[in-house]
C-alpha cells in the first residue's frame, strides 16, 4: 500500500467527478431531493376514506349514527345511493373505499331495545388500508355501543347517565406511545429516511464506476501503471465515499432540523456506524461494478440490490417482525434492516453501543466482506 | 396512380424494413449482455416473489405483561391477545422492566393492569388498563394501538353486559349495533394479494424508464451515434426500435411475471381481462419511456443517466399509491399523484385483475394515462429530435 498512489488515483478520479458538472450536482441533488419528497409526503396516517352510504332506515337515529362517519376526519362523506347495487360500481373505480349498509327500521329496533346489525363493505386492495378502515369502524361502532348501552342502563336501573357510562365502559384504556408520542409517521419516518437515502444513493454514484473505465478501455492505463489493485480500488472509492458522508451529514440535518425528528443516542456512535453503512453501500457499488462487462447491467443490477430491498425489507414500510420466516430470512441478507435499526435506536430510543453493538458488527463484517469479494474480483490482468 | 402506389407500398416496405432491422439490432443487443438479461429476469420474477413475503399487518405482536391483580378477571382479558395479532411474551414482575424491553425491542406491547382490577370492576368502579406500545415504527405501532384498543373494549363492554345478567343469548335484547363488516375483493386481506402486484407494476416502470434511456445514451457515450447518423435512417427510425423493442422485452416479462409468480406461486385471482391489462400496460410502458427518453437527452453519459433516473422514479413511484394508500397522502401531494402516469396504471392493474373491472369502469383512468402519456412521450420525442438538429 503505497499512500501516494492512492492518494494520485482518488485526486484523478476527483478531477474526474469535479469536471462532470451535472454529476457533481446530482449527486448532492438526488440524497436531498428524496429526503425532502418522501420526508414530507410520506405517512401512513390514512385519513379522508371516501365512503358512501346506503340509508333503508331515514330517520332520526340513523342519521344520528351516521353523523359518527361524517363528522369524523378519518371519513370523507360521498353521498347517499338509493341501493346496494350501486356499492359495486364505486367501489370498483375506487370512487368510495367503504359502504356503510343501514338497515330498515334501524331507529326503531333500537327504540324498542333490540340489537341492529349494520353492515360495512371495505375495498380491500390495499391491506394496510383495509386494516386502518377496519379499526376505525370497530371504534366509531364501539363507542356509539357505549352510549347506547350506558342510556340502556340508566332507563333499566334508574342511575344517572354519568353514572350508567362508567358502568357501561368499566375498563378504561390509557395508550401511551413510546418513542414518538403524537405516534407522528414523520419522525420515525424522516429518522428512517436517512438509511434509505444513504441505501440507495451511494451504490449508484460507485456503480458505474470501474465499469465505465472499462468499458471506454480507460482500465487499460491502470493496468499498465503500478497502481497495485488495492490501491486501485481504496483510491478509486474514496472520492465517493467523502461525498456520501457529506450526503449522511445533510440528511441527519434535515431530518433533525427540518423534520423536527429528535436525536437522543450517541453521536460519536450514530456517526461511527453511519461511516460503516456507508462503506458497505459503496462496497455494494463497486462489487457490482466490478461483476459487469456493461454500464447498462451495472445499472439494473443496482437497481435489483438497492432499490428493492431498502423499500421492502429494511424495516421503512414494511415491519420486519411481521414478516413471514422467509422474508425474514431476506431482511437479514441485506444492511439496511440493521442500520434502520441503528437509526431508530439513535434518534427515536436514545440507545447506543450497549444494545446496538450487534447491529454495527453486522455492518461492519457486511463491508468487510464486500471489500474482500472486490478485492478478490479484481485483477490486473483479466482473463478475457 | 398504380405508380404512385407501388412507391408509396416501397417506401412504407423500406420504412418497416428498417425498424425491424434496428428492433432486432436492440434485441440481439440485449440479449448477448447475460448479467443484464439476469438482472431483469432476477426483477420480473424473484423480486415480485420476494414481495409476496412480506406485508404491512400485525402478526405475532409480542406483549408483554405486568399483572398486579392476579385475578380471574386480568387473566381473562390477558388471554384475548391473541395470535394471529398478539404473542404473550410472559409476565413481568416489575413495572420498568417494561420501558428495558419496549427500547431494545422485545417486546411491542406492554400491558399494565392495575390492582384490584377484579375487585373494581365488580364493585362497578371505573378502572384502567395501561398501554405502552413501541411507536418508533408507525406501522406496527398504529396497529398495536388500535386493536389492543378495540380487545379491551370488547372486554370492558362484555364485562359491563355480565354485570348486568344479560347472557350471550339475550344479547339480541340489548340495543346496542352488531358491526358486520365485509371487506371486498381481498377477503381474508392477504398480502401477498397486493405487494406482487403493486411490485410488478414498479418495476416495470423502472424498465420502461432506463432500459430505454440507457440505450439511448449508450450509443451517445460509446460513440455509435455517429454510425447511426451516417446511415439513411431518421432520428424517429433510430428512437421508436429501441422503444418497441424495450416495450415486448417488458411485455414477456410481464407475462412470465403474471403467469410464473402471480398465478404460480400466490394463485391471485386474474378476475378480469387479460387482453385488456396487457393492452393497457403495452401503453404504459410505450409511452412512459418517453421518460426515459426525455432523460437520455440531458445526460451525456450513463452516470448522469442513472442519477437522473432516480430522481424521476422514486417520486413517480412513491406518488403512484405502490408503497402508500392515497388516502395517505397529505394535502398537495395527494392533488399531484394525478402527475404521475404509475397511478393511474395502479388503479387500472388493480381494477382489471382484482376488481374484475373493464373500460367501463376504468375508463377515465385510461384516459388520464393516454393523456398523460403522450404528453411525456411527445416531449421526450421533440427533445430527441432536437439533439440531432
Amino acid at each position: 500500500m503505497n499512500l501516494r498512489r492512492i492518494l494520485a488515483v482518488s485526486y484523478k478520479e476527483w478531477r474526474e467527478i469535479v469536471r462532470d458538472r451535472l454529476f457533481l450536482t446530482l449527486a448532492f441533488v438526488v440524497p436531498a431531493a428524496l429526503m425532502l419528497v418522501f420526508g414530507f409526503g410520506l405517512t401512513l396516517d390514512v385519513e379522508h376514506l371516501p365512503f358512501a352510504v346506503v340509508d333503508h332506515d331515514k330517520s332520526a337515529a340513523s342519521r344520528d349514527y351516521l353523523h359518527r362517519y361524517i363528522d369524523s376526519r378519518y371519513f370523507d362523506y360521498r353521498g347517499d345511493l338509493e341501493s346496494e347495487r350501486d356499492i359495486a360500481r364505486l367501489l370498483a373505480a375506487s370512487r368510495i373505499r367503504l359502504a356503510i349498509v343501514i338497515p330498515p327500521r334501524f331507529g326503531e329496533r333500537l327504540a324498542q331495545g333490540r340489537a341492529v346489525a349494520v353492515q360495512t363493505l371495505i375495498d380491500g386492495t390495499f391491506p394496510f388500508r383495509t386494516s386502518s378502515s377496519k379499526g376505525y369502524v370497530v371504534a366509531i361502532n364501539s363507542a356509539y355501543n357505549g352510549e347506547l348501552l350506558a342510556r340502556y342502563i340508566s332507563d333499566r336501573m334508574g342511575v344517572t347517565l354519568d353514572a350508567a357510562m362508567t358502568m357501561a365502559q368499566p375498563v378504561k384504556v390509557e395508550m401511551r406511545y413510546m418513542f414518538n408520542q403524537e405516534i407522528r409517521s414523520t419522525w420515525s419516518i424522516a429518522s428512517v429516511l436517512v438509511m434509505f437515502v444513504l441505501m440507495i444513493t451511494p451504490p449508484f454514484l460507485t456503480a458505474l464506476g470501474v465499469v465505465r473505465e472499462k468499458e471506454n478501455g480507460s482500465i487499460y492505463n491502470i493496468y499498465a501503471s503500478t497502481v497495485t489493485r488495492g490501491e486501485f480500488l481504496i483510491g478509486k472509492l474514496a472520492p465517493y465515499v467523502g461525498i456520501s458522508l457529506l450526503n449522511f451529514l445533510i440528511l441527519w440535518l434535515l431530518a433533525t432540523h427540518l423534520f423536527g425528528a429528535p436525536f437522543k443516542g450517541d453521536p460519536l456512535f450514530f456517526a461511527l456506524a453511519s461511516i460503516i453503512f456507508v462503506s458497505c453501500t459503496t462496497g455494494i457499488g463497486l462489487l457490482v461494478s466490478l461483476f459487469v462487462r456493461t454500464q447498462v447491467a451495472a445499472m439494473m443490477l443496482t437497481v435489483v440490490v438497492t432499490i428493492v430491498p431498502s423499500v421492502l425489507y429494511s424495516g421503512l414500510l414494511v415491519p420486519i417482525a411481521s414478516m413471514d420466516p422467509m422474508g425474514q430470512f431476506e431482511a437479514h441478507l441485506f444492511p439496511a434492516m440493521y442500520y434502520a435499526d441503528i437509526v431508530l435506536g439513535s434518534f427515536l430510543k436514545g440507545v447506543g453501543l450497549d444494545v446496538l453493538w450487534g447491529k454495527a458488527l453486522a455492518l461492519a463484517l457486511y463491508a468487510a466482506v464486500l471489500w474482500t469479494a472486490s478485492f478478490l474480483l479484481f485483477h490486473k490482468r483479466p482473463k478475457a | 396512380m398504380k405508380f404512385l402506389d407501388d412507391d408509396l407500398r416501397g417506401r412504407v416496405g423500406l420504412w418497416l424494413w428498417r425498424f425491424w432491422a434496428m428492433m432486432l439490432k436492440e434485441l440481439i443487443q440485449l440479449g448477448r449482455d447475460s448479467l443484464l438479461v439476469f438482472a431483469i429476469t432476477y426483477l420480473f420474477l424473484f423480486d415480485v416473489y420476494m414481495a409476496g413475503n412480506v406485508g404491512m399487518n400485525l402478526k405475532n405482536a409480542v406483549v408483554t405483561v405486568h399483572d398486579a391483580d392476579h385475578s380471574a378477571a386480568s387473566r381473562e382479558l390477558i388471554y384475548r391477545f391473541q395470535p394471529p395479532y398478539f404473542k404473550l411474551g410472559g409476565e413481568m414482575a416489575d413495572g420498568r422492566a417494561g420501558q428495558r424491553l419496549l427500547d431494545t425491542g422485545e417486546a411491542l406491547v406492554v400491558l399494565d393492569i392495575p390492582p384490584r382490577f377484579e375487585h373494581d370492576i365488580q364493585s362497578g368502579k371505573p378502572t384502567a388498563v395501561q398501554v405502552q406500545v413501541d411507536a418508533a415504527n408507525t406501522v406496527l405501532g398504529f396497529l398495536a394501538a388500535s386493536y389492543s384498543a378495540q380487545i379491551i373494549g370488547q372486554y370492558g363492554f362484555d364485562q359491563a353486559l355480565a354485570r348486568l345478567g344479560v347472557s350471550a343469548s339475550a344479547l339480541e335484547n340489548v340495543p346496542m349495533i352488531r358491526d358486520e363488516h365485509r371487506v371486498w375483493y381481498n377477503p381474508n386481506q392477504k398480502d401477498a394479494w397486493f405487494m406482487p402486484l403493486s411490485e410488478l407494476l414498479v418495476v416495470i416502470t423502472i424498465m420502461a424508464i432506463m432500459l430505454p434511456a440507457a440505450a439511448a445514451v449508450r450509443e451517445k457515450e460509446r460513440g455509435t451515434i455517429e454510425q447511426l447518423l451516417v446511415t439513411p435512417l431518421s432520428p424517429i427510425q433510430i428512437l421508436l426500435p429501441k422503444v418497441v423493442a424495450m416495450t415486448l422485452v417488458i411485455l414477456l416479462g410481464t407475462a412470465a411475471s403474471i403467469l410464473l409468480v402471480l398465478h404460480g406461486v400466490f394463485d391471485f385471482p386474474m378476475k378480469g381481462s387479460l387482453a385488456l391489462f396487457f393492452t393497457v400496460t403495452a401503453l404504459y410502458a410505450f409511452t412512459t419511456s418517453g421518460l426515459g427518453i426525455f432523460i437520455s437527452t440531458l445526460a451525456r453519459n450513463l452516470a448522469q443517466a442513472a442519477l437522473l433516473a432516480i430522481l424521476v422514479l422514486l417520486p413517480m413511484i412513491f406518488l403512484s399509491g405502490a408503497w402508500t394508500p392515497p388516502e395517505a397522502m397529505p394535502a398537495g401531494l395527494r392533488e399531484a399523484m394525478v402527475l404521475s402516469p404509475l397511478y393511474y396504471f395502479i388503479e387500472m392493474g388493480y381494477g382489471i385483475l382484482l376488481k374484475g373491472a373493464g373500460l367501463d369502469i376504468l375508463w377515465d383512468s385510461l384516459l388520464g394515462l393516454a393523456l398523460l402519456g403522450m404528453t411525456i412521450f411527445g416531449l421526450g420525442v421533440w427533445r430527441f429530435r432536437r439533439q440531432f438538429g
